[in-house]
């Protein structure tokens, strides 16, 4: 049977949590409500998020290079990303976890050399 | 001193993949024009490998093989053997490519170095002796092979091809970590070695779930029904170079790493996974079969065929023995040399403007305007259907012949009925290009790669090929012998 | 003795190397080495035979190769050479090869000749085969051998339908028979543990008396044993009741009519009864059956050979007519009168059949006798030859100075023999041979009259109207179509002679060197055969040295017989003769009359009293509608429904559903994957 109890401050988290945001969103508008500011437009319905309307057709394009640059994002700073356990664990893994680490880093720069070199950087 | 062991073994990868690396420096500074220089270089990698797997498998420091970095790696026969099956496989794949992209279509010098990394991929995938290690190579080789998918990126069929596998291999991907996680979750370890005494007596709903997961994963990569759906439509919207290379090296490494798994890590549960390797060989023996049949494109044909091709193969992995996989080692051998050869005689049907012809109407009467290739192709077919005195015959009637021994003949009879709907389709593609009004489509020229390719091949399938018999089996039983080595 | 080996395998050699090397070799090799192999085995034979007429011959066994060794049933090939083999040899190769010769000339405008002669060699091997077979088993190879060569000649010509029919009914008929000899050898085998002739025969006495259980009835055990093997016999040698197929084989080449269907093969069934006749000897009951089927038959054939028109089907008849004569022979238990009936009957029928041809192949192909006469000093030899073979064949003979053609010396021993039998079946078989010899006599001369006497009736004729209007050498003349009966009116409607001189200002002319010397061969066979070999074939025990059971009493009984009884035959030749000269020369209005007065009968005798129609009424069509039946439910309907058909249907609705399900839809792919694994867990988890 497993042990539940040790759950109970993410339960008490996510009480906190459910609250607060609930007040975020229901205090504003009962407040609104109350001083008779309610006046709703139809801009001021539509949902708002990230700078793009939330609702509308998912095959609208975009430029491929936003796409580009988020991949190459994802994959530096995913490897990246392995640098810190690595550094934690350094003392354990000793000189055959620093050769290695730095063998992966060349291999990275000459990744990033390539994407350099092929022009996946530039905007243009 | 431990280090420079582990190094020693994984050589071939090692060694690939500093070429890959600097294929990769050429790539970026040549451009295009470094194209055939990269290939060139690649195929010498290649060789390389070959050249230091083959000195592995002959060193008798290593007879029994070894393991390397601490159990993730283990270097053996069966590695050894699936390693150069699959780098022969893509040397005779670089060959016959730079022709293939003449006509206009962008050859660029990633295309080789794509081939590189898939066989350090593949390479890993074979010797893996851990989940972890298994998945890397997996991965590696996986993603190389979406990107060749979909090369001539102009091409509409290309992009749909590359982004259906892409979306489809993911998704195996998923199924194939979840597996994973399951099996180390139930028994507490990644490593095959670990996992074999974990996994003994009954399993449990989960860890069974494990297995039935990665063999689902498994059974994506080598094309096998129902994870089959991918096959056709990629092999025939990539370029056919690249539907050459999936078709023979990947199938190797799939069916090997699969082998190893399941005799290694799950050799304790015969029983709960042979009864799926068991439906997957027959419903991909009558699909491929059945399939193929309604096809008026070779390479759509083809890709069927090799769905068909895996059934047969898999019935090897299904006795569960080391006749079985050495009998499967046979099959893959000859299955290479079947495929590499089919698709090269496709490869080499062109019109007046060296364009490729992919229609099955249009080879008619192709014995006449290009006997040579009708002749090999004709011999390719026959093969594939396993009429003797061809060689193909030999790699069926092995592993029938281990189904019996390991009686299990209801599976083996079925497997005979169904090669008899297979030779429908083998056999109509050889009467069209001997019988039919000749349609005069294919009238170009082809180069001295691929006829040497072709003629390699053909020669192999010839009855000629049975004078390899004997030394071939022989290295497929030490294979199989070395994968029943590690219990 | 091992020129017995070249004997029987240079004819198979030949066929081989003619067969194969058929258009290649070309026609005039193939007929060399054909004619030539099988002279060579001629020659070698009369040595072997004239050293049993000597009497200084052993009988021998020359063994080839072993062939089955399983259990009990242990067996080789192994050639036999003893009198009553010696005979067949001398009998088979010599006919043989004179139609070999025969042919150059007869077949000389056919576009096959290679193959003719393939399977002519073909056929005297297998015959060699059969009259040499060691043990029942290898006699039953060659008694299928000849089957086949037999069916493949017959049909040789198989753009025609009606060769193709008759071809196919000789097979068919002959099953029936075989059927019956299989049963015997299975029988036999059964009884005595094997199919070695020495051993069987040796065997045989002991067994008599034997009985075995049937379906609750007890039989004699030899009884059922050797009706069975005769009903084989009748089938091959076209006894009543299985003689339907001899008269259609006419549609053969003639040289294969003269080979297969008078001299050799059709004689197989008597050689196979003689050859066991120690067995048949055990079985009274059998022999019973063998005469009366004899004499049924004798009497039967000639009846209907008195009517037909067709010169080839009288002589047909004539052999099924002759056959029944060796058949009652042997019925009675003179078997040394039943072989030397044989070999005298296998050189006169050679010749009246090669004489036929000799004739049919003057009057361009015409067969039917009501076009021909007046032939006799337009071909004289041809007339001769056939003249000689009347005279065989009808018995002309002095008794008194035991001086007389070959038919003369063979037919009034049988005669003689039967009636000195004393049984009541051996008397009914005597005054049966006696009213066949006399019409045997009557159709024999009718044969010549129509042909040879009279003035000539060619106009009429398609085939002389044709050579006339088309010149003579028209190659497509050379298969023609078969004239079928013109029906039941028009039988008598002998063309009037008197429209100019009938002749339609066609020309008959001799037939060249190539036939006419195996005429001439055959003659001097059909003149002096009887005469030289009677004391032997008849009165010595020893030359037959116990190849034969030889009933020492009852031959004696034969020469003991009253003078009437001797004088029988010749009476009734004379007799006959007699009644074809009034009819067809004196007064040729009397057969017209005669069928007026009698219509019933002859319509009956005329339709071979209607054994095919009986026989189409009561096995022909039931199988055939069985057959359909059998086609059409069981092989169409069940067979193939389910079997290849149905495959196929699956398949393709297979292929179908393949092809539906490849949607190109990447969200139907992923479906497809997930509910495999689903499946795969499923199953696995239960």
């Amino acid at each position: 049977m497993v042990d539940l109890s040790q759950y109970l401050p993410i339960l008490i988290f996510l009480a906190i949590a459910l609250a607060m945001s609930a007040a975020f969103v229901f205090l504003p508008m009962g407040v609104s409500r109350l001083t008779g500011t309610h006046n709703p437009t139809a801009n001021k319905l539509t949902e708002y998020e990230c700078g793009f309307p939330a609702f509308e057709d998912s095959r609208s394009q975009f430029d491929v290079r936003f796409y580009l640059v988020a991949i190459l994002f994802i994959i530096f700073d995913l490897e990246a990303a392995f640098l810190f356990p690595w550094a934690v664990s350094l003392d354990l893994t000793g000189w055959a976890g620093w050769v290695t680490m730095m063998i992966f880093l060349f291999e990275l720069i000459i990744g990033f050399a390539y994407a350099w070199k092929t022009g996946a950087l530039e905007w243009e | 001193m431990d280090y420079a062991n582990s190094l020693y073994l994984t050589g071939p990868e090692v060694f690939l993949s500093v070429s890959g690396l600097i294929l990769t420096l050429i790539a970026a500074w040549g451009g295009q024009k470094a194209a055939r220089l990269s290939t060139i270089l690649a195929v010498g990698a290649l060789v390389g490998a070959s050249i230091i797997t083959a000195a592995f498998l002959i060193n008798p420091a290593f007879e029994q093989g070894g393991d390397a970095f601490g159990g993730l790696y283990r270097m053996d026969a069966f590695g050894s053997v699936s390693k150069l099956l699959i780098y022969l496989a893509g040397i005779g794949c670089l060959i016959v490519t730079p022709r293939f992209f003449d006509k206009g279509l962008e050859y660029r010098p990633e295309y080789p170095l794509l081939v590189v990394f898939a066989s350090v991929g593949m390479g890993m995938m074979v010797s893996a002796t851990d989940l972890m290690t298994l998945y890397i190579g997996l991965e590696l080789s996986s993603l190389s092979s979406y990107v060749l998918a979909s090369f001539t990126r102009s091409d509409d069929r290309s992009a749909e091809a590359g982004l259906k596998y892409f979306v489809l291999g993911a998704l195996a991907s998923g199924i194939l970590l979840y597996g994973m996680s399951l099996v180390y979750g139930f028994s507490g370890s990644t490593s095959y070695l670990a996992i074999r005494p974990a996994f003994e007596g009954t399993l449990g709903t989960g860890a069974l779930f494990g297995v039935i997961f990665v063999l689902a994963g498994l059974a994506f990569k080598i094309s096998a029904v129902p994870f089959h759906m991918w096959t056709p439509d990629v092999y025939e919207g990539a370029p056919t170079p690249v539907t050459t290379f999936f078709s023979t090296a990947p199938k190797v490494a799939a069916i090997a790493m699969t082998a190893r798994i399941t005799l290694d890590a799950f050799g304790n549960q015969a029983d709960a996974w042979r009864q799926v390797i068991i439906f997957a060989a027959l419903a991909s023996v009558v699909v491929g079969a059945l399939g193929a049949i309604g096809q008026s494109n070779i390479k759509r044909l083809l890709a069927y065929s090799s769905i068909n091709n895996v059934g047969f193969i898999l019935i090897g992995l299904a006795t569960g023995t080391a006749a079985g996989a050495s009998a499967m080692l046979v099959y893959l051998a000859i299955y290479v040399a079947m495929s590499l050869g089919s698709f090269v005689a496709v490869l080499m049907l062109r019109d007046k403007d060296g364009n490729q012809v992919e229609n099955m109407a249009d080879i008619a009467g192709l014995s006449r305007a290009k006997p040579m290739i009708a002749l090999c192709l004709a011999a390719m077919m026959l093969s594939l259907a396993g009429i003797p005195p061809l060689y193909g015959f030999w790699g069926k009637f092995v592993v029938f012949q281990a189904a019996v021994e390991a009686d299990m003949v209801v599976l083996a009879a079925i497997g005979i009925a169904a090669s008899v709907i297979g030779a429908f389709y083998y056999l109509k593609i050889v009467k069209i290009m001997y019988f039919d009004e000749p349609a005069n489509v294919v009238t170009g020229k082809n180069d001295l790669a691929h006829w040497t390719v072709l003629a390699v091949t053909a020669i192999f399938v010839s009855p000629l090929g049975y004078l390899l018999t004997i030394p071939m089996g022989a290295l497929a039983d030490r294979a199989a012998a070395a994968l029943f080595a590690v219990v | 003795m091992n020129s017995i080996l070249l004997i029987v395998f240079l004819p198979l050699l030949a066929a081989i190397v003619g067969g194969l090397g058929n258009r290649a070799l070309g026609n005039l090799p193939v007929k060399l080495i054909t004619t030539g192999a099988l002279f060579v085995s001629c020659a070698l034979s009369w040595p072997i035979f004239l050293g049993f007429i000597a009497g200084d011959a052993q009988a021998t066994v020359v063994p080839v190769l072993q062939w089955v060794q399983s259990g009990s049933l242990d067996f080789d090939w192994a050639l036999r050479v003893d009198t009553l083999t010696a005979v067949m040899l001398v009998v088979i190769t010599t006919v043989s090869a004179l139609v070999h010769l025969y042919s150059w000339g007869y077949m000389d405008e056919d576009p096959d000749q290679p193959r003719f002669f393939a399977y002519l060699s073909l056929f005297t091997f297998a015959m060699l085969m059969l009259v040499t077979a060691d043990n029942l088993v290898q006699m039953f190879f060659g008694w299928e051998g000849v089957g086949l060569a037999s069916y493949l000649l017959i049909g040789f010509w198989f753009r025609k339908p009606s060769a193709n029919a008759a071809a196919i009914k000789a097979f068919v008929v002959n099953r029936v028979g075989d059927l019956g000899f299989m049963l015997g050898i299975f029988g036999t085998f059964w009884v005595f543990g094997t199919v070695s002739i020495p051993e069987i025969l040796a065997a045989a006495p002991a067994m008599s008396g034997s009985t075995i259980g049937f379906l609750g009835y007890r039989m004699q055990t030899m009884d059922i044993l050797c009706i069975l093997l005769f009903i084989g016999a009748m089938g091959k040698s076209a006894q009543l009741g299985l003689h339907t197929w001899l008269p259609d084989a006419m549609e053969g080449p003639t040289p294969v009519s003269a080979l297969i269907h008078a001299a050799t093969m059709v004689t197989a069934g008597v050689f196979m009864v003689c050859r066991l006749s120690p067995m048949f000897e055990t079985a009274p009951i059998a022999l019973g059956m063998v005469t009366f089927v004899g004499a049924a038959t004798c009497i039967f054939a000639a009846t209907i050979g008195t009517t037909q028109w067709d010169i080839k089907r009288v002589i047909a008849y004539s052999t099924c007519s002759q056959l029944g004569y060796m058949f009652f022979a042997a019925g009675v238990g003179a078997y040394g009168a039943a072989m030397f009936h044989l070999f005298t009957h296998a050189f006169f029928k050679a010749l009246l059949f090669l004489g036929a041809g000799s004739v049919i192949h003057a009057m361009h192909h015409e067969q039917d006798m009501r076009y021909y006469g007046g032939l006799r000093k337009r071909i004289p030899l041809t007339f001769f030859a056939m003249l000689a073979g009347t005279l065989a064949i009808t018995g002309v003979g002095i008794y008194w100075l035991h001086a007389g053609f070959a038919g003369f010396h063979s037919k009034d021993a049988i005669l003689e023999v039967a009636f000195a039998r004393g049984t009541e079946m051996g008397q009914f078989a005597f005054w049966m041979g006696a009213f066949a010899a006399l019409l045997t006599s009557f159709y024999s001369w009718r044969l010549m009259f129509l042909t040879f006497w009279g003035k000539p009736r060619w106009a009429e004729s398609e085939h002389i109207q044709h050579a006339v209007h088309h010149g003579h050498d028209d190659p497509e003349a050379h298969n023609p179509p078969v004239q079928e009966d013109a029906g039941h009116d028009a039988v008598h409607a002998v063309p009037s002679a008197d429209q100019g001189d009938g002749t339609a200002g066609y020309h008959p002319h001799e037939s060249p060197i190539s036939m006419l010397v195996p005429l001439g061969v055959l003659t001097l066979g059909a003149v002096f055969a009887g005469f030289i070999f009677n004391p032997q074939f008849l009165d010595s025990a020893e030359f037959w040295g116990g190849s034969i059971y030889y009933n020492e009493n009852l031959i004696h009984a034969m020469h003991a017989v009253p003078l009437w009884v001797k004088l029988t035959a010749s009476i009734v030749m004379l007799l006959g003769l007699f009644g074809a000269w009034l009819a067809y020369i004196r007064d040729t209005s009397i057969p017209g009359k005669f069928v007026e007065q009698f219509r019933l009968v002859h319509r009956f005798v005329y339709n071979k009293w209607y054994f095919d129609e009986l026989y189409d009424l009561i096995f022909v069509r039931p199988a055939f509608w069985f057959g359909r039946k059998l086609w059409k439910i069981g092989d169409e309907g069940i067979i193939d429904r389910f079997g290849p058909n149905g495959a196929a249907w699956l398949v393709l609705k297979g292929t179908g559903a393949a092809k539906r399900v490849q949607s190109g839809y990447l969200t139907s792919y992923a479906l497809i994957m997930l509910l495999g694994l689903i499946a795969a867990v499923t199953w696995v988890l239960m």
